[in-house]
Parts: C-alpha cells; sequence; structure tokens
C-alpha cells in the first residue's frame, strides 16, 4: 500500500491521498513488482508501507530500538523514501555482479538516518530474493561479551557463543525459505562424532550451530565461506548481501577482558570472520555498511566521517568503497514526516497542528530525524 | 603606585549574581513571555493596555525565571508539576521524566487506537495533556480538613479550598503516591502513567484517598461552626 503524504505551500491543511493502493501479495514475487512501482525518484520524501508478511522474517534484528517501538505502536512499518537508500538501491540494480563485490558506506551525524537506509536497501534486496546477512550491530560483538570460550578450531582465538547463537537464530529467521535450496560445499567436521557432510542444506548447518552452543562461531565462519565461495560461482542461482551496522568497530579497539587482559580483535573468532567477508575478493553480491559513532569505543562524539570513524587500517581495508552521505531531512522529507505523524495520531498537542507549532518543531529538532522523533513523542 | 594599589581597595563583589530569587524592589515589573502579547497592533488595545505599555517602556523589568519560555508548547499546570517531582534541584532529570509520561500515555492510547474497530475509535482519548489534565482535575479535594482547637480538644473541621490549595494537593498526592506505594524496580515514568490513567477514569490511589477525605469532613459536618472565617 502506497502512502502519499503531499502537502502544497499555499494550503493550511494536509492533503493526504492514498492513491493506487497496490495489491501485495504475501508472495515474493508479485510483491517485488509493486515495491520496484514505488522505488523511484517521483516518490521521493514519500513513505512506504512494509507489509506484515515481510516485516516478521526481515527484521527480528536490525531496527533502531525507537522505530521497532513505533511499528507496535502505528501497528504498521512504514520507510520513508529518501535519496541516499535510493542512490544505493539504484547502483544494486545497475551493478556486474560478476565483478568483485561493491561495497557501499552510509555515513552521517548522529540520529540522521543511516540505519533505517541500510535497512531500505537490505528490504529491497530481500524481495529480489538475495540471501541476507544482516548483522545488526558490529559494537555489540566487541563489548560486553559474558562467556568467552577458546575457540577449538584455533587455539590462539576466542569464540563467543552466546552473540553468534541470537545471530544465527535470527538469520534462520530471514532465510528460512532460501536455506534448504543452498547445498554445502565442503564437509565440516565439529566433534570427533558430529560432522556436516557435503551436500548437506545449509539449514542444517544453522540448526547445528544453533543446538551446538560451544561451536556456534565456527558454524558462523564456516557459513560466511560457504555462502562467499558459492556465490561467487558463475553458476549460482543466488547473489549474497552482506549488511553490517556499525561497521568501524571492526577496526576499533575492544573492552572485552579475559583474566584482566583486555583481548585484541584479531583473537576472536566472530570479528575475524566478518573481516575476510568485507574484502572485495569474491563476487555475485554486495557489501552495504554503516558507520556509527553512538555504539563505538574510545572515538569522540563529534566524529562522523569515515576516515575519522574507521581509522587509518579500517579505511585502507574498506578502500575502495562507495560513500554515501545521509543528511538531515531537507525541507519535503521534514513536511512529509510531520504530515505522517499527524496522520497516525502521533502529534496530539493542539498547537503543534499550527504553523508557529511546527516552525518550532523544525528549529528544535533542526530536522535531524531521530530529534524529531524523541520531540513530537511527548507533544 | 597608589594608582596600583588603589584598584586592589575596590569592595569584593561576587563573579555570579543571583538575581531572580534576590529581593526586587517593587518598582521592577514582571516580564512579559507570550508571544501574541508583542503581535497584537496598535488599534486592539484598551486604554489600560495602553497605559501598561506606557509604564513598560520607563519602568525597569525583573529577569525572566529559567523555567518559563515563549514556545508556544509550555504549560503552567505541567511547569508546576515538573517542579515539584524535582529533587535537588535535579530539572533535567524531572523534566524528562515527564516527558516519558506523556510520551507513554500517549504510545498506550495510540495502539488502542488502531487496534481498535471503526465504531469505538472517536472515545479514545489519545492526547496525554488532556488525559493528565483531567486526571488532576478528578484528583482535587473539594473541602479540606484542618484541626482547630476548641474547649481544650482538637477538632478536625472541614474548611473550603482554595484553588491553588486544590491543585496543589493533587498534585502532592500523585507524587507521593507514585513514589512511596508502587513497586520499587518500576520506572517513575511507568508508576505515573499508570496512576494519570486510573486517576482519568476515576480509579487509583489517589482518587480513593480523595474520596476518603470527602467522606471524613461529611462525617465530620457538626463541626463546621468551629471554623471562624
Amino acid at each position: 500500500m502506497l502512502h502519499l503524504f503531499y502537502s502544497s505551500s499555499s494550503f493550511d491543511f494536509p492533503l493526504s491521498l492514498s492513491v493506487e493502493t497496490l495489491h501485495v501479495d504475501p508472495k515474493l514475487t508479485s510483491a517485488s513488482a509493486s515495491f520496484q512501482a514505488c522505488q523511484s525518484e517521483k516518490h521521493l520524501g514519500q513513505f512506504y508501507t512494509l507489509p506484515s508478511a515481510h516485516f516478521r522474517p526481515l527484521f527480528p534484528h536490525g531496527l533502531p530500538y525507537r522505530y521497532q517501538q513505533q511499528v507496535k505502536t502505528f501497528n504498521e512499518a512504514c520507510f520513508m523514501v529518501r535519496p541516499p537508500a535510493l542512490e544505493v538501491i539504484s547502483y544494486l540494480k545497475k551493478a556486474d555482479y560478476s565483478k568483485p563485490a561493491l561495497r557501499y558506506l552510509f555515513y552521517g551525524v548522529k540520529g540522521s538516518g543511516k540505519t533505517m537506509s541500510l535497512c531500505h536497501a537490505v528490504h529491497f534486496c530481500y524481495t529480489q530474493g538475495w540471501v541476507v546477512l544482516h548483522i545488526p550491530d558490529a559494537h555489540l560483538w566487541v563489548k560486553n561479551c559474558k562467556e568467552l570460550l577458546p575457540s577449538s578450531y584455533n587455539s590462539a582465538r576466542f569464540d563467543q557463543p552466546l552473540q553468534a547463537t541470537t545471530w544465527l537464530r535470527n538469520f534462520r529467521t530471514t532465510n528460512e525459505h532460501l536455506l534448504s535450496q543452498i547445498k554445502t560445499k565442503r564437509r565440516y567436521v565439529w566433534t570427533k562424532r558430529e560432522s556436516t557432510d557435503e551436500g548437506r542444506p545449509l539449514g542444517e548447518l544453522v540448526n547445528q550451530g544453533i543446538s551446538r552452543v560451544k561451536s556456534s562461531s565456527d558454524v558462523v565462519g564456516a557459513l560466511m565461506k560457504d555462502l562467499r565461495l558459492q556465490s561467487s560461482q558463475p553458476g549460482a542461482d543466488f547473489r549474497l548481501v552482506v549488511a553490517v551496522d556499525g561497521v568501524n568497530a571492526l577496526w576499533g579497539r575492544s573492552t572485552i577482558k579475559k583474566e584482566n587482559k583486555s583481548v585484541d580483535l584479531e583473537e576472536l573468532t566472530l570479528i575475524h570472520n566478518l573481516k575476510k567477508l568485507m574484502k572485495n575478493d569474491w563476487t555475485g553480491g554486495a557489501i552495504i555498511t554503516t558507520l556509527s559513532q553512538t555504539g563505538s569505543l574510545y572515538t569522540p562524539k563529534s566524529a562522523y566521517l569515515p576516515q575519522e570513524l574507521l581509522g587509518e587500517t579500517g579505511f585502507d581495508s574498506m578502500d575502495p568503497f562507495i560513500p554515501v552521505s545521509v543528511p538531515n531531512y531537507s525541507e519535503k522529507e521534514f513536511e512529509s514526516a510531520y504530515l505522517y505523524y499527524l496522520d497516525r495520531k502521533w502529534l496530539q498537542h493542539p498547537q503543534s497542528r499550527t504553523e508557529d507549532g511546527k516552525k518550532e518543531l523544525s528549529f528544535l529538532s533542526s530536522k535531524n530525524p531521530s530529534m524529531l522523533d524523541r520531540i513530537c513523542g511527548f507533544l | 603606585m597608589a594608582a596600583s594599589l588603589s584598584g586592589l581597595l575596590k569592595p569584593w563583589t561576587p563573579r555570579v549574581f543571583l538575581v531572580r530569587w534576590s529581593r526586587y524592589n517593587p518598582y521592577y515589573l514582571e516580564p512579559e513571555v507570550r508571544k501574541e502579547a508583542y503581535s497584537q497592533p496598535e488599534s486592539e488595545l484598551s486604554a489600560e493596555e495602553k497605559e501598561q505599555r506606557e509604564l513598560k517602556m520607563i519602568r525597569p523589568i525583573k529577569a525572566a525565571a529559567s523555567g518559563v519560555t515563549s514556545s508556544v508548547f509550555s504549560d503552567p499546570v505541567l511547569s508546576k508539576f515538573i517542579n515539584m517531582m524535582m529533587e535537588h534541584g535535579n530539572k533535567v532529570l524531572a523534566r524528562e521524566i515527564m516527558t516519558q509520561t506523556l510520551e507513554n500515555i500517549k504510545k498506550k492510547q495510540v495502539e488502542k487506537y488502531h487496534k481498535a474497530p471503526e465504531g469505538q475509535k472517536e472515545e479514545i482519548e489519545c492526547n496525554p495533556y488532556t488525559i493528565f489534565h483531567q486526571a488532576l482535575k478528578n484528583c482535587q479535594p473539594v473541602v479540606g480538613l484542618e484541626s482547630i482547637r476548641k474547649g481544650g480538644k482538637i477538632y478536625q473541621v472541614p474548611i473550603p479550598l482554595s484553588d491553588k490549595r486544590r491543585s496543589f494537593l493533587a498534585m502532592k498526592w500523585l507524587i507521593t503516591e507514585c513514589r512511596d506505594n508502587k513497586h520499587r524496580r518500576t520506572h517513575m515514568y511507568e508508576k505515573l502513567s499508570q496512576e494519570v490513567m486510573s486517576a482519568f477514569v476515576h480509579e487509583g490511589n489517589v482518587i480513593r484517598k480523595k474520596n476518603e477525605l470527602h467522606k471524613m469532613a461529611e462525617s465530620n459536618r457538626a463541626y463546621a461552626h468551629y471554623r471562624w472565617w
């Protein structure tokens, strides 16, 4: 369903029309046709509603917390069509997938909508039937680790079973329909009695990781390697999208301590495998990432540019990448967000419906999406 | 040499002047914060208002308090409530709790609204401000009790309360109820929003306290003539 929020400057009241209610089927194929109709530059600033059949499997993790609460309150999930996400989607449509994977990086000030743009691009890939490897926040893997086990595969490294199992569970929810079709290419031996043979569906591998918590980090590594190798082959019938939020965590510092000695990032299996994925030596997919200062460790609050947050090593490893800047709302986008809140009965204060109130909102939030959301929360 | 030494002889004045709570000369006038008062054209003013304007051009004006704003969203009742909730001067925290309470109330109501069938949508009140004001009005007692000493004994005499006293009591009861009688692990905004929502429909502990006060006053009606003012 496409809601168009459109106000002309001469009128005081918003004109909200719901034009061309496209019938959205739960099945992916027909939904992708209607979804593509909505992703053009004519629809900049307007809201696109996610079908509820897509929302549950796609986003068990990865959305900002306040947005999840908003979805629960309004009983629907709406994304605003904004230029950064549209740009990345147009590149994804035109890219040559026989060449090495392109790396896209969303950057911007705090609260400008980087995670939402990432989720928008991921939803596009999901409708195209790609395999989605979405890491909700890489910072969560480098801090506050409750359990750290020495890795069974490589004795110098450390495993993080809890984080790995939660991630595998969410991965399974997202890619359920594709896991039974893709087969493993190698034989993996977990313990003396357990192994996964070649040619078994990937779903089995994932279930193995979830049930055997001790080897879950190794399962994650094996999964990433398998998917990477398979999508590179010319005969592969799927494409892989790797979406990482807070990618600057991979080259920063960690606060995990093992026996009062801080753990180096290279010694964590999950981070090691993720860094291997981020290299553009595989084909048949795309890597979409976001920078994030809020979760990052030992970085100043004012830093938001790629050079500052990735550091030297990070920038050199990510180079070459396509930086996409995510600015605050423009006038039109702010109008649209304001009208959306009015329509969903979120702006209740009588003064917020006046011109003066709107000007005050624009000033107080300085058109920053998250600040506008926080201010409209109590108005 | 005398010139440099005399610089040390000036009287000591503090670096920061506390202006607002010092005693202003009654000559000073109160500041006008509302934007609408300044956008009225000359013709709409009555004679008294013109006189007031003349006076303001001549007399000095007090500094505005930090709590008042010329924002269109400012609400004196809400500001008073936030000040009453504030502890150790931590206005930031008190305001944060208040905004979270309002957001919580609105969230619950809007969720109910979106899930309700078409016919019942108009009955659901979504505006947290109207809910809050109505809840406070519901909590206000009509009469209060005063201990009056007559003939060596102390009697609880029902007396009328001024509007200010009534609203103060309602707010005080709401805050103390939330601080003392709720489960200690819930957040203050959660406790407040539950209490406000129940006061809105005439339920909850604060309404019960108000009704008990009314009953006491009713039972002590015979002593009403002990009041001499």
